[in-house]
């Protein structure tokens, strides 16, 4: 018999090597679980419930409704982005399609320092809950120590990462349903005891809570937005996630709105069932230990540890839910010749980006050691700093989106909303937090600790009729704005060097359901 | 294409050897030799557009490489490489059964069980999912 089909040389063309891909099967609970888990509640609001009271007092409850609007109009672009490539695409090729390369690699960018700014805020939560749930209080306020575990977490988790270790979706769903129990029961409990019996410093709740039309000053208002866009954050991951999904017409939107309607709701009443218990004053002063304060005066003893429990699994799946896509996005930078090409290779046994992921691992924990040694209230600081991130990257999607299907806006009425007027006014809430929290940062008293860093910048002018003023600056700005300038430069020294993923020429959509041609690695459109 | 023989393609050493064994009993019963490589990101990451490509990319290069060996091992055997978008055990199960399969050939990796309960050993898995018969070949080690 002799050779039929010419192997190895020549693989006919309709029987090459590629059978294509199989969009992975993803049902109605798994993409809610996804996206749910990927936003951590119990995390989030261990790590910023008294940031958010510091900000805007017994009105936290509003800024957790409110905040989700923006949140909501981003996942709009999301959802309709996402269609641009036929798989889960990223920011970044989005921001690089629509926009152009110089301002996708920003995005890109953005995305990364994101990731980065909120490992040491994991790290610490993870070390301090660890020794709480084994009651070793003492060690729990240890700097040394929390840092010691803190590090050993992102160790650990990063080589989950590496390594590839996948829960099963079952055990998934069950780590999830166990988190918003014990939250909705720790929430019930609190009320009913604020109801039930005599608690010190406790409030019964108010529909005003909800108002924030009650927000003092604007400043605060987004400083509070800032914050709390960091609790939604990862939610757009059902989104995106659920183009996958089995009934792709109905699952996405339903999927969507159910996540939607268990994020907001646990956020509400977990912040009202906090605030009543004890207090706004008392969660602002507990800010770092939030959840285990309340939890052992809501619960007492033993079933406290339920509550944090429930933030280290939270932690985890947000930790894994930090490292995995700083790490794909790395290696779509990396593929699209935006960055060296070793960040986007597979580890050849893990089939990982195991360069990538342990860059990532390793710059988290020097960063995070670094700030540990600076102070506490810097890692607090930093999650202020995430807003910033947050908010720019969210925001450059949503113009994206606009800026992609603008010829498609005006067709009827559902574009216009949906894809046009949505991501455009959340983008613009969020540009708005964005330049508003660098006034309020830019004084370091509204920090979360009381540290004042470039103590040699100093004016005080009127411009405009806009009072300019600075007596040096706060962490959160210098973390926050200082890491997304930092790309600039980098940036040019990529640029100089290597041409090619500069040569991409933005493109806009003329369908806004057909795929758009991959931005094909490599591949580039040459104008000049 | 029914009789056919599914090998399971890692680029591992233990692969190197199921490959061996794959080509020896393709050629006996002169059936065509599927070799497969199997992925599938996990979701929770989100973003898996250009993993996938890089992913594809690395597996192409497994089963072509792969193909070339078995051609060299025996030229008359017949070789089809695959690549399919599916975890490792669904892509060998789906392959399989939609090409009424003798058998599905892979390697041991040679790790300790305990390992492989951690990790996810794939022809443990295949011994308890398999409707068809599994050949697991021992790691050259």
């Amino acid at each position: 018999m002799t050779m039929e089909l010419g192997w190895p040389d020549a693989p006919p063309p309709d029987q090459g090597p590629s059978k294509g891909l199989k969009v992975g099967a993803l049902g109605l609970l798994s993409s809610i679980v996804i996206g749910v888990a990927s936003t951590a509640p119990a995390y989030s609001l261990a790590a910023s419930l008294g940031l958010v009271t510091a900000a805007v007092g017994l009105l936290a409850p509003s800024v957790m409704v409110l905040a989700f609007i923006p949140m909501l109009f981003i996942a709009s672009a999301y959802f309709y982005l996402n269609r641009v490539d036929p798989d889960c695409g990223t920011t970044f090729t989005w921001v690089t399609r629509a926009i152009g390369p110089k301002t996708g690699w920003m995005a890109g960018w953005g995305i990364l320092i994101t990731d980065l700014v909120v490992m040491p805020s994991l790290a610490q939560i993870a070390g301090q809950y660890t020794f709480l749930l084994f009651g070793a209080n003492g060690l729990a306020n240890n700097r040394f120590w929390v840092g010691f575990l803190g590090v050993i977490w992102i160790v650990i988790m990063t080589a989950i990462c590496v390594i590839g270790i996948e829960l099963s979706a079952r055990t998934q769903v069950g780590l999830l349903g166990a988190e918003i129990v014990i939250l909705a029961i720790f929430a019930a409990v609190a009320l009913a005891r604020v109801y039930g019996s005599h608690i010190a410093g406790s409030l019964h709740p108010t529909l005003g809570w909800l108002n924030p039309l009650h927000i003092s000053s604007t400043g605060a208002l987004a400083g509070a937005i800032l914050t709390a866009v960091f609790i939604y954050w990862g939610w757009d991951t059902a989104v995106t996630v659920n183009e996958e999904a089995k009934d792709t017409k109905r699952t996405p939107g339903v999927a969507a709105v159910l996540s939607t309607l268990v994020l907001v709701g646990i956020y509400v009443i977990v912040s009202i069932a906090a605030q009543a218990f004890h207090g706004a004053g008392f969660l602002t002063n507990n800010s770092n230990d939030v959840l285990d304060a309340l939890s052992r005066d809501v619960f007492g003893n033993g079933w406290d540890k339920f509550l944090v429990i429930a933030v280290l699994t939270s932690a985890s799946a947000s930790t894994q839910t930090t490292i995995l896509p700083a790490a794909r996005s790395a290696l779509s930078m990396s593929v699209h010749k935006a960055i060296p090409g070793r960040f986007g290779t597979i580890h050849p046994r893990f089939l990982t980006p195991a360069f990538a992921t342990t860059w990532f691992g390793v710059l988290s924990i020097v960063w995070f050691v670094g700030l540990s040694l600076i102070s506490n209230e810097v890692l607090l600081d930093s999650i202020l700093a995430l807003g910033f991130g947050i908010a720019f990257y969210y925001a450059m999607t949503g113009y994206a989106c606009v800026i992609y299907y603008r010829r498609l806006l005006f067709r009827n009425v559902k574009n216009l909303v949906f894809v046009g007027l949505a991501p455009l006014t959340g983008a613009l809430i969020l540009t708005w937090a964005f330049l508003d929290s660098i006034f309020v940062y830019s004084n370091p008293a509204n920090a979360a600790g009381d540290q004042t860093w470039f103590r040699f910048i100093k004016f005080n002018a009127h411009v405009a009729g806009i009072h300019f003023y600075a007596n040096g600056l706060g962490p959160p700005l210098v973390i926050g704005l200082g890491l997304l300038i930092i790309g600039l430069p980098l940036m040019l020294a990529w640029m100089i060097r290597h041409r090619e993923f500069f040569r991409h020429t933005a493109e806009h959509a003329e369908s806004l359901h057909a795929a758009a041609p991959p931005l094909t690695p490599g591949a580039v459109v040459v104008t000049d | 294409m029914a009789g056919d023989i599914v090998l399971g393609f890692d680029g591992s050493a233990g692969a190197e050897a199921a490959l061996v064994v794959a080509v020896t009993l393709a050629r006996a019963f002169d059936a065509t030799l599927a070799i497969v490589f199997g992925y599938e990101p996990n979701p929770m990451g989100g973003e898996t557009s250009d993993y996938q490509y890089q992913l594809k990319q690395l597996g192409e290069g497994f089963v072509n490489a792969a193909a070339a060996e078995a051609s060299r091992l025996d030229p008359r055997v017949s070789v089809e490489p695959l690549v399919v978008g599916l975890r490792p055990v669904a892509a060998l199960l789906e392959t399989a059964v939609e090409r009424a399969a003798r058998v599905i050939v892979v390697g041991s990796t040679g790790e300790l069980p305990i390992v492989g309960a951690i990790l996810g050993s794939v022809p443990h898995k295949l011994l308890h999912h398999s409707r068809i018969p599994v050949l697991v070949v021992p790691h050259p080690d």
